[in-house]
């Protein structure tokens, strides 16, 4: 029964191992590191997050996949691992952003949303008849209280805060390059082009504007913070994060 | 009412059933206090939320007391879990929603908020509002009232009240328009207090006021 | 000319309301006399809205008790107190008149100064105390004249409630006290709209009575000095005007001596509760 990879233990989620680990959730993790990369870079004037958008056939209408998803108007999350498990995320963060936004008037800071995901995903390490999520996120906002913030968020139901990070399949590698490329004076413009080259390392196969998806955040100005917050602050805010058009990506690939 | 980087908030003390004053001094939290109307017991009480945030809950006696527990459960949870004081304007939001969920079968409370929030700047804004019991907000720039008084109040508010008050000017304008409006309603009065909010202080004095 | 309002006849058994004087001189051609143009017939009259029961039709709009958010809010609240003791007929009231909520005046005379010797209270309907006091002064000075000498409080007070007693049912609210000084000394009554009248020697009307008995009653005494007498309905007053709402503003205090009654003061009632230091200690 004992054996290396767990045996007995890796079928029931909820059961801890001699060894202290619960091993469906490295399971989950293994799943994850099967994904197509995923990274992030936070620069002094903003975050962006960047993945590689990969079909398995050329028949597949690549334009209906979605990597980076928009949550509220202030941030957004990209994945890497199964992306059934992303989609359910989403749908969860995107309620929880708008219950916060019903009772406070304002849609959650970063650090809020990502309790919020990394409690679901807590859940289901600890509940009966569920497994683990199969996916890592990079989630990337800005609030007033606290900035801009990416934070990487696991199977596990663990999270921490990156100034930069990657997941997925050559997760190792990109950080690698990433530790070696980072400064702390990093402006977004440079961050974008240095997620490219950081996706181009073991990128297989033609990195194109269809074959990529980007995400940024930006730090709005005091003008553009004061805007929304006249005669009690209910006006909508201005998008702090977006996701950018083929044509920008286009652009950014070009140079 | 809204000054010149300051804000004020003010009540009456009067805690009563109908006709028969009950007590003028239900003194609770550093300061607080009453007046007030509806079925049974009212008051109004006034509870600082944060060092620059004030709300003022005029209605049902016992409603008073339990929404105030409750925002003070919520405004605690809040701040550990966000880290962060609660600004005005969210103030503001939580309460109107913690009303509405009472939709049909509400408290009796129409809650006066005044504060001042923070500005992206780095500046403070005078912030005040007011809402109905089920919880529609009243955003102004100049002045809200709630209570028995409310249309004395208005009344008053409108001759006295100008933009720009110093925080001195302010007290004087806020007083003297609680204090005559009071005077023409059988259900408020019994003495009131008043707390001026400013950048670096808050001033609260009690009123000598009409004491029948 | 006939006024324009459509007038009608009451059953038999209820009091005659139209004079058919009018006919002959109207109100229009003398100027309004105010309801008291028909004495020569005894009793005044009164334009009744055409409706098949009028005093139903004005207890719809006027009773705020039944219904709060009736159109016409008739003033009352009050608190009014009078004792007998040794030195005559103390008598004291407060200001305050409130329409619903709303605090109309502060400053109302709620004692009327039938004549030189008879007070009356008011409390209830403002309107109808004045009217039917200021009334009951014009029939007492009618005695006067008649009989050479001045009526009995004791008569006075049976004429007013014989009076409002022939409204009953109609609307009318009044609870007054009707003090004096007559051949038997100090009086005092109590006549109400109901048709109450009562003689006694301490009496309390309006919604802070209880408030003011209260205090009446445990300091009270015949032997009371004047002094004494006089601090004690200011005390009750302000107990009254502090604790009820429809109470309060000042106080109005009166003592009907053998000479007639005098005006002793006016006193505002915060005044008196800094005064005796109680200032925020309840």
């Amino acid at each position: 029964m004992a054996s290396a990879d767990g045996g007995a233990y890796s079928y029931s989620l909820t059961v801890f191992s001699p060894s202290g680990k619960l091993v469906q959730i490295e399971h989950a993790l293994a799943a994850v590191s099967q994904g197509t990369t995923s990274l992030g870079i936070k620069a002094s004037n903003g975050i962006v997050i960047a993945t590689e958008k990969k079909s398995s056939s050329i028949l597949i209408d690549d334009s209906m996949i979605e990597k980076v998803a928009v949550v509220c108007p202030n941030i957004g999350i990209v994945y890497s691992g199964m992306g059934p498990d992303f989609r359910v995320l989403i749908a969860r963060a995107r309620k929880s952003a708008q219950a916060y936004w019903r009772v406070y008037g304002e849609y959650p800071p970063t650090k809020v949303l990502t309790q919020e995901i990394a409690t679901v995903m807590q859940e289901a390490t600890q509940s009966g008849g569920v497994r683990p999520f199969g996916v890592s996120l990079l989630v990337a906002g800005y609030d007033i209280h606290r900035g801009p913030c990416l934070y990487q968020v696991d199977p596990s139901g663990s999270f921490w805060a990156w100034k930069a990070s990657a997941i997925g399949k050559n997760m190792v590698n990109a950080k690698t390059f990433l530790e070696k490329r980072y400064n702390d004076d990093i402006s977004l413009e440079d961050a974008i082009h240095t997620a490219l080259l950081t996706l181009k390392e073991g990128f297989e196969g033609q990195m194109t504007e269809k074959t990529i998806e980007i995400g940024v955040v930006t730090v709005p100005t005091v003008e553009e913070l004061t805007a929304g917050k006249e005669g009690g602050g209910t006006g909508r805010p201005r998008p702090t994060f977006r996701k950018l058009t083929e044509e920008e990506v286009k652009d950014y690939l070009a140079l | 009412m809204v000054g010149k980087d300051c804000v004020a908030i003010a009540s009456d003390l009067r805690l009563g059933t109908q006709a028969l004053g009950i007590s003028s001094n239900f003194q609770r939290v550093p300061v607080s206090h009453f007046s007030r109307v509806c079925p049974s017991l009212t008051i109004c009480q006034v509870f600082p939320i944060t060092d620059r945030l004030y709300v003022g809950l005029p209605g049902l006696g016992t409603d008073v007391t339990t929404l105030y527990e409750r925002f003070r459960y919520r405004v605690n949870m809040y701040t550990i879990k966000e880290e962060r004081e609660i600004h005005p304007e969210t103030f503001t939001h939580m309460v109107s929603s913690t009303l509405y969920e009472h939709r049909f079968g509400p408290y009796f409370i129409e809650p006066v908020v005044a504060g001042l929030s923070k500005l992206p700047t780095g500046g403070l804004k005078p912030f005040i509002a007011a809402m109905d019991l089920i919880g529609c907000i009243n955003f102004a720039k100049d002045f809200v009232v709630a209570g028995t008084a409310s249309s004395k109040l208005y009344g008053v508010a409108e001759g006295l009240w100008e933009p720009d008050l110093e925080p001195e000017d302010l007290f004087e304008t806020i007083s003297q328009t609680l204090l005559n409006a009071v005077d023409r309603d059988a259900f408020s009065g019994w003495g009131a207090v008043v707390h001026v909010i400013t950048k670096d202080r808050v001033i609260s004095r009690t009123l000598k006021a009409r004491m029948d | 000319m006939q006024a324009q309002v459509q007038r009608r006849t009451f059953k038999s058994g209820m009091p005659p309301v139209v004079d058919d004087d009018d006919y002959h001189c109207s109100d229009a051609m003398w100027g309004s006399l105010a309801g008291f143009g028909s004495l020569v017939k005894g009793v005044p009259s009164f334009v009744i809205p055409s409706v098949p029961d009028p005093a139903a039709f004005l207890r719809l709009h006027t009773d705020d008790h039944a219904d709060p958010s009736c159109k016409i809010k008739i003033q009352h609240g009050t608190t009014t107190l009078a004792f007998r003791f040794q030195g005559g007929v103390i008598v004291a009231v407060d200001s305050r008149a409130t329409a619903g909520s709303y605090i109309a005046s502060g400053t109302v005379k709620k004692i009327i100064e039938i004549n030189p010797y008879l007070l009356g209270t008011m409390a209830g309907g403002a309107a109808d105390c004045q009217y039917w006091e200021t009334y009951l002064g014009v029939h007492c000075r009618l005695h006067e004249l008649r009989n050479r000498e001045r009526i009995s409080v004791s008569a006075a007070s049976k004429y007013l409630s014989n009076l409002v007693y022939s409204y009953k049912g109609m609307g009318l609210s009044m609870g007054t006290m009707i003090c004096g000084w007559d051949k038997t000394g100090p009086a005092l009554f109590y006549v109400d709209s109901d048709g109450t009248r009562l003689k006694g020697n301490i009496f309390s009307v309006g919604s802070g009575s209880t408030f003011a008995y209260g205090v009446l009653d445990q300091e009270y005494r015949w032997d009371l000095p004047d002094e004494e007498a006089q601090e004690l309905a200011r005390r009750s007053i302000y107990a009254a005007g502090h604790r009820d709402a429809f109470s309060g503003n000042t106080c109005n205090l009166y003592q009907v001596k053998e000479d007639g009654w005098q005006f002793i003061g006016n006193y505002d009632i915060t005044k008196l509760h800094y005064d005796w230091a109680w200032g925020g200690s309840w």
